[in-house]
C-alpha cells in the first residue's frame, strides 16, 4: 500500500520526512513509486544541472540538443533490436539503449564533422540536417519492421510510472560520473572554460575537456531518458543554471545553487503531481510538471531580480 | 634554477608554415628573437600575427617548421613561458572574481588536486597591488574597464614567473594611464633579463618602446633592431601591394588543393 | 497502386499530397533565408515552442465546438501560431534584456515550452484519448489524414508567405547579406527582421501537420543546403530551394505508398513526414556530391586533373631544359620519377594534344606550342623565385621547392603583377635566364 496515496501537497512532505526519519533510524523501508520517481528525478536534476553550468558557460547548449535527438535515434535502434530479438518487450533494456546511443552518437558526430570539414557547411545547418535525417530514417525503419510507431511518445516524454529501483542506481552512477571529476579538477575546469587559450598554453587540454563534457552530457541524457524523455532533460540543463546566474558570481556557488534549484523544483513537482492525483484524480506528466516548475521559477527569479535591483538603486540614490 | 637570461636566443623560428582557417597563413618564417629584448610583431590585419603567437605556443599546428625557446622545445619550456591572450578571446561575463583569475597564474606551482595555499594568496595580493587592482580584488570581472581587464591579464602573467612573456595586442583599447603603467612594468621585467614579445598595432610607438622588431605579412619582411629594420621601405613592403600578392597566391593554392577551382 | 495523377485528383490522396507540397514550398523559402542568416537553429526552437499552442488549440476546439471538425484545424493553427510567437518573443527578450546567450535562450525556450505542452497534454491522455491522439499527430506529423480543408488553409497561408516575400524581397535580401550596412542606409531593419521571424513562425505552423514538430527544422534546412550547392545568387537559391522542397513533398507521399509495395507489404504505408524529410535529405546528398562547383565528386575530378596538368608541365619542362636534343622515354621517366605505365599514358596524351612529337622509336621532341608552354612554366618558376628572394628575404637555396608548386598555379594576371612589381627581371636567383614574354607568345 502506497503511503502517499490520498495525500495532498503538504501531507506529501510530511509523509516523506517521516519515512526519511524511519530510514535514518535504521529500519528497513521498501521504496514506493512516488519515492522512486523522486529519487530518479532528483538524480537527473543533480546530474543535468551540474553539467549544464559548463554547457551554458561554453555556449554549447544546442550541442546537447543535437545529442538528445541522436539519442532518440539510438532509442529507435535499441527498440528495433529489442523488438526483433526479444519480441514482446515493453521496456527497452538500458544496456541495449546504451549501445544504441553510442552508435547513434558516433554516427552523428562523424557525419557532422564530414559536412563541416569536407563540405564546408556551416555548423548549425549541418547539425540540424544530420540529426533530423538520422531520426527520420529511424522512424521509417521502425515502421517497416514493427508496423507500429508508438515508441515515439514514450521516448519524448518519458514515463515516470515505469521507473524501477534499478533506474536509481543508474542515475546515481551518472551523478558521480558528472560530479566527481568536477570536484577533483575544479580549478582546471574553471580555467579551461574561462580561457581555453591560456589553459592550452599552460599545458592543459581544452579539447579533452570538451569531449569528456560531451560524454557526460550523453550519459546524463541516457540516465534521464526513462524518466523525462529526450527533450525535457534540456530544461534541466538550462533552466536552473540561468536562474542561479542571477544570484551568484562565483562558479562554485553557481553549481551548488543550480543543483539546489533543480532539486527544489523536482520536489515540488513530484509532490504536486501526487496532490493532483489525489484531489482531481488525473495523472499529470511529472516530467512536464518539473519543467513547468523550472520555467515558473526562472520567471519569478527574473521578476524578483528586477525588483531587487530597482530597490537597491533607489537605496543608493537616497543616500 | 638555470639562468636563462644567459642564453642568447629566446625564440628561434625555422621555416614555420601555418595553414589556418580561410585566410591568415604564415609562410616559411625563419628568424630569431634575442634574449632580454622587448620585441614588437608588426603587420597589417590578417597578416598572421596572432596566428604566429598561437603557433609557437603550440595552440595551433603548423604545416611545417620548427620552434625553439632558449634552445629547447616548448614542451620542456612551458613553465618558463607566459601567454597573455587578446582580451576579446575571453567571456568577461564569466562568474569569477579578479582574485581568482590572477590566481590562475600560480597554477604551475599548484598540483592538480590541491587548493591554493597561503603563500599563493600572498603572491596574488602582491601582484594585484603592483598593477593597481587591489580595490577590485573580490569584484566580478564584468565590472572591470578595458584597461583594468588588461592589467588583470598582466597580473596573471606576472605570477607565472616566466622568462619570456608573449602578449597579443596588450595595448589595444586601453587608456593612456594603463598603457604607461604597463610599460613601466615591462621595463622592470626587461631589467630582470626577461624577454617580451608583443603583437603591436600602433606604429608610432614602436621606436619608443621596443628594441627589436619583426615585420610580418604572412611571410617575413624583416627582423632586427628598429633603427635598421623599421624603415619606410620595409614598411611599404609590409603594408603594400607586394605582400598582398602572397595572400592572394596562398588562397589560390588552398583552393587548388581542395579542388574548388 | 494509384497512378501519378491520382495523387492530385483522388479525394483521399490529393489533400496529403497538395498539402505537403504547399507546406514544403513555404517552409523551404523561409528556411533558406534563415539558413543564409545562420539562424537555422531558431526554427528548431520555434517548432517545439509551437507544441503547447497545438495542445491548447485542440482543447479549445474540443471543449467549445466539438461537432465542428473544420474548426479543429484552424484552432490548432492559431494556437500554434501564437505559441510560437510567444516563444520568439521570449527568446528575443532573454537575449536583449537579460543577457542570456543565443544558444541558451533557444534551448531554454525549446524545452520549457515543449514541457508545458506535454504537461497540458498529459491531462488529456487517459480521459480524452481521442483528443490526445489529435495532439500526438503533431509530434511526427500525419499527412495522410489531411482533408481538403487543410489544403485550403495551407494554400492561403502559403500565398500570404509568397506574397510577403515578393513584396519585401529587396530589403530581405539586403538584410540577409549585410545587416549593418543595410541599417546604415536607412532601412528599418528591426521591422523586417520581425517580418522574417513571423514568416518563419507561419511556415512552421503550416508545416508541422505534415512532418511534425520534431522533424520540422529538417524541412527548413535541407532544401536550403541542397540549393546552396548549385548557386551563389539569392534569388536562384530561393527558387531552387522551393523546387527541391515541392518535389520532396510529392515524392514523400508517393514513396510512402510505393516502398511498401517494393517490399511486398501492400497494406502498410510508411509515415509520410519522415519520408518527405528523407527525400529532401537525399536531394541534399546528391547536391553535396555532384554539384559542379562545390560537389565532392566535382572537386575530386578537378584535383585529379590538376595533378595531371602538373605531371604534363613537369615533363614539358624537362624537354625545355634539355634544349634542342630529343629525349628518350627512359630519360624522361627517370628525371620525373614517374612510374612507367603512367609515363606511357602521359606521353601519349601530350603527343595527341600537340605539345610533343615522336621523332624516333622511343624519342620525343617539343613542338613549337610545347616549347612556348614549357617556357611559360619556367618563367613563372623563376619569377616566383625572384619574388621570394628579393621581397620576402628568403635564402636563394630554399626557394626552389615553393617555386615548383607555384609554377603550375600562378594565373596570367598574377604573372603580370609579379613582372611589374619585380620590374621584369632577366635572371633568377640562381643566375639562370628568365624566359621573356616574347618567348612565350
Amino acid at each position: 500500500m502506497n503511503p502517499y496515496w490520498g495525500k495532498g501537497f503538504f501531507d506529501f512532505f510530511l509523509t516523506l520526512f517521516s519515512r526519511l526519519f524511519i530510514w535514518i533510524r535504521g529500519e528497513p523501508i521498501t521504496l514506493v513509486s512516488d519515492e522512486v520517481q523522486l529519487l530518479v528525478l532528483s538524480g537527473v536534476a543533480i546530474a543535468a544541472s551540474s553539467v549544464g553550468v559548463f554547457l551554458i558557460l561554453k555556449r554549447i547548449t544546442m550541442l546537447a540538443n543535437s545529442l538528445s535527438h541522436t539519442l532518440l535515434l539510438g532509442v529507435v535502434l535499441a527498440y528495433l533490436f529489442t523488438f526483433s530479438t526479444l519480441h514482446e518487450s515493453r521496456f527497452i533494456d538500458v544496456k541495449i539503449l546504451l549501445v544504441g546511443a553510442l552508435i547513434a552518437a558516433l554516427l552523428t558526430t562523424l557525419l557532422t564533422q564530414m559536412l563541416t570539414h569536407f563540405m564546408k557547411l556551416q555548423e548549425d545547418a549541418s547539425i540540424g540536417l544530420v540529426f533530423t535525417t538520422l531520426f527520420a530514417l529511424g522512424v521509417v525503419l521502425v515502421t517497416l519492421f514493427t508496423r507500429s510507431s508508438h515508441i515515439g511518445a514514450e521516448a519524448i516524454m518519458g514515463n515516470v510510472d515505469a521507473l524501477h529501483p534499478d533506474d536509481i542506481k543508474l542515475v546515481v552512477l551518472v551523478c558521480l560520473f558528472n560530479l566527481v571529476p568536477m570536484a577533483l579538477f575544479f580549478k582546471e575546469c574553471r580555467m579551461i572554460t574561462f580561457d581555453a587559450g591560456f589553459a592550452k598554453a599552460s599545458g592543459l587540454s581544452p579539447s579533452l575537456f570538451h569531449y569528456l563534457l560531451m560524454v557526460q552530457v550523453a550519459a546524463t541524457a541516457i540516465g534521464s531518458f526513462r524518466a523525462v524523455g529526450v527533450f525535457l532533460f534540456l530544461a534541466f540543463l538550462t533552466g536552473p543554471v540561468l536562474a542561479a546566474r542571477l544570484w551568484t558570481q562565483h562558479l562554485s556557488s553557481l553549481i551548488f545553487l543550480s543543483i539546489g534549484i533543480a532539486l527544489f523544483n523536482t520536489l515540488i513537482a513530484v509532490a504536486f503531481s501526487r496532490h493532483v492525483l489525489t484531489y482531481f484524480q488525473y495523472p499529470l506528466s511529472t516530467a512536464g510538471l518539473v519543467v513547468t516548475s523550472i520555467g515558473l521559477f526562472y520567471f519569478l527569479s527574473l521578476v524578483l531580480k528586477k525588483i531587487w535591483k530597482s530597490k537597491f538603486k533607489n537605496a543608493t540614490i537616497s543616500l | 634554477m638555470r639562468d636563462l637570461s644567459a642564453f642568447p636566443v629566446a625564440v628561434k623560428v625555422e621555416h614555420l608554415t601555418v595553414n589556418y582557417e580561410k585566410t591568415s597563413v604564415l609562410w616559411e618564417l625563419s628568424f630569431e628573437i634575442p634574449t632580454g629584448t622587448m620585441c614588437a610583431i608588426i603587420g597589417p590585419n590578417g597578416a598572421g600575427k596572432s596566428t604566429f603567437l598561437k603557433t609557437i605556443l603550440g595552440l595551433l599546428k603548423p604545416l611545417s617548421g620548427k620552434v625553439e625557446f632558449f634552445g629547447k622545445s616548448i614542451k620542456e619550456m612551458r613553465s618558463k613561458i607566459a601567454y597573455v591572450p587578446q582580451r576579446a578571446s575571453v567571456d568577461w561575463d564569466f562568474p569569477i572574481t579578479v582574485f581568482d583569475v590572477a590566481l590562475m597564474g600560480r597554477f604551475h606551482k599548484m598540483k592538480l588536486f590541491k587548493r591554493a595555499k597561503a603563500a599563493d594568496r600572498e603572491a596574488v595580493k602582491r601582484v594585484l597591488e603592483m598593477v593597481g587592482l587591489t580595490p577590485f580584488s573580490d569584484r566580478q570581472i564584468n565590472q572591470l574597464s578595458g584597461g583594468q581587464q588588461q592589467r588583470l591579464f598582466i597580473a596573471r602573467a606576472l605570477l607565472q614567473e616566466a622568462d619570456i612573456y608573449l602578449m597579443d595586442e596588450p595595448f589595444a583599447g586601453v587608456d593612456v594611464a594603463t598603457e604607461k603603467a604597463l610599460i613601466s612594468i615591462f621595463d622592470q621585467l626587461k631589467m630582470q633579463g626577461k624577454t617580451l614579445v608583443l603583437v603591436h598595432h600602433d606604429l608610432s610607438s614602436v621606436e619608443d618602446y621596443f628594441d627589436w622588431v619583426v615585420l610580418l605579412n604572412i611571410g617575413l619582411i624583416a627582423s632586427g633592431k628598429p633603427a635598421e629594420v623599421f624603415t619606410p621601405e620595409a614598411l611599404m613592403r609590409t603594408y603594400g601591394r607586394s605582400s598582398h600578392l602572397l595572400d592572394e597566391v596562398s588562397k589560390l593554392v588552398k583552393h587548388k588543393a581542395s579542388g574548388l577551382l | 497502386m494509384p497512378s501519378f495523377l491520382d495523387f492530385f485528383l483522388d479525394p483521399i490522396l490529393r489533400a496529403p499530397t497538395l498539402g505537403s507540397m504547399l507546406m514544403c514550398l513555404a517552409s523551404s523559402l523561409i528556411g533558406a533565408i534563415a539558413f543564409v542568416q545562420r539562424r537555422s537553429l531558431l526554427g528548431e526552437a520555434l517548432s517545439h515552442a509551437a507544441y503547447p499552442g497545438v495542445v491548447l488549440g485542440v482543447l479549445f476546439a474540443a471543449v467549445f465546438f466539438p461537432e465542428w471538425e473544420e474548426l479543429l484545424a484552424l484552432s490548432i493553427l492559431i494556437g500554434a501560431f501564437f505559441s510560437a510567437c510567444l516563444g520568439l518573443w521570449v527568446i528575443h527578450k532573454l537575449q536583449r534584456s537579460y543577457r542570456v546567450s543565443n544558444d541558451a535562450a533557444l534551448c531554454l525556450v525549446l524545452s520549457l515550452f515543449f514541457g508545458l505542452g506535454i504537461l497540458i497534454a498529459s491531462r488529456l491522455q487517459f480521459t480524452h484519448s481521442l483528443w490526445y491522439k489529435q495532439i500526438q499527430i503533431f509530434l511526427y506529423g500525419q499527412a495522410a489524414t489531411m482533408t481538403d480543408v487543410h489544403i485550403g488553409i495551407y494554400a492561403i497561408l502559403g500565398l500570404v508567405i509568397l506574397f510577403l516575400l515578393y513584396l519585401f524581397y529587396r530589403p530581405i535580401q539586403a538584410i540577409s547579406f549585410d545587416k549593418y550596412f543595410t541599417e546604415s542606409i536607412g532601412v528599418q531593419v528591426p521591422i523586417f527582421e520581425s517580418i522574417i521571424s513571423i514568416l518563419l513562425v507561419l511556415s512552421i505552423v503550416v508545416g508541422i501537420r505534415s512532418v511534425g514538430v520534431v522533424l520540422m527544422s529538417g524541412m527548413l534546412i535541407a532544401p536550403a543546403i541542397a540549393a546552396r550547392q548549385w548557386t551563389h545568387k539569392f534569388s536562384i537559391l530561393l527558387i531552387l530551394a522551393g523546387a527541391f522542397a515541392v518535389c520532396s513533398g510529392f515524392l514523400g507521399n508517393y514513396l510512402s505508398l510505393q516502398i511498401p509495395i517494393w517490399f511486398h507489404l501492400p497494406n502498410l504505408s510508411l509515415p509520410t513526414g519522415p519520408m518527405i524529410l528523407l527525400t529532401a535529405s537525399f536531394f541534399c546528398f546528391i547536391s553535396l556530391l555532384f554539384s559542379p562547383e562545390t560537389g565532392l565528386i566535382s572537386r575530386c575530378v578537378r584535383m585529379i586533373s590538376f595533378r595531371d596538368r602538373r605531371y604534363q608541365e613537369n615533363i614539358l619542362k624537362s624537354f625545355w631544359k634539355k634544349g634542342e636534343t630529343p629525349l628518350t622515354f627512359r630519360e624522361i621517366a627517370n628525371r620525373e620519377a614517374i612510374p612507367h605505365w603512367l609515363m606511357h599514358f602521359l606521353l601519349y596524351r601530350l603527343t595527341a594534344q600537340g605539345w610533343i612529337v615522336k621523332t624516333g622509336k622511343r624519342t620525343f621532341q617539343l613542338t613549337l606550342d610545347g616549347h612556348q608552354r614549357a617556357a611559360r612554366v619556367v618563367r613563372l618558376h623563376r619569377l616566383w623565385e625572384v619574388y621570394l628572394v628579393d621581397y620576402l628575404g628568403q635564402h636563394a637555396g630554399k626557394v626552389h621547392r615553393s617555386a615548383e608548386e607555384m609554377e603550375h598555379i600562378l594565373s596570367p594576371e598574377l604573372e603580370k603583377e609579379l613582372s611589374e612589381l619585380l620590374k621584369d627581371p632577366k635572371q633568377d636567383p640562381h643566375s639562370q635566364p628568365i624566359p621573356s614574354i616574347k618567348e612565350i607568345l
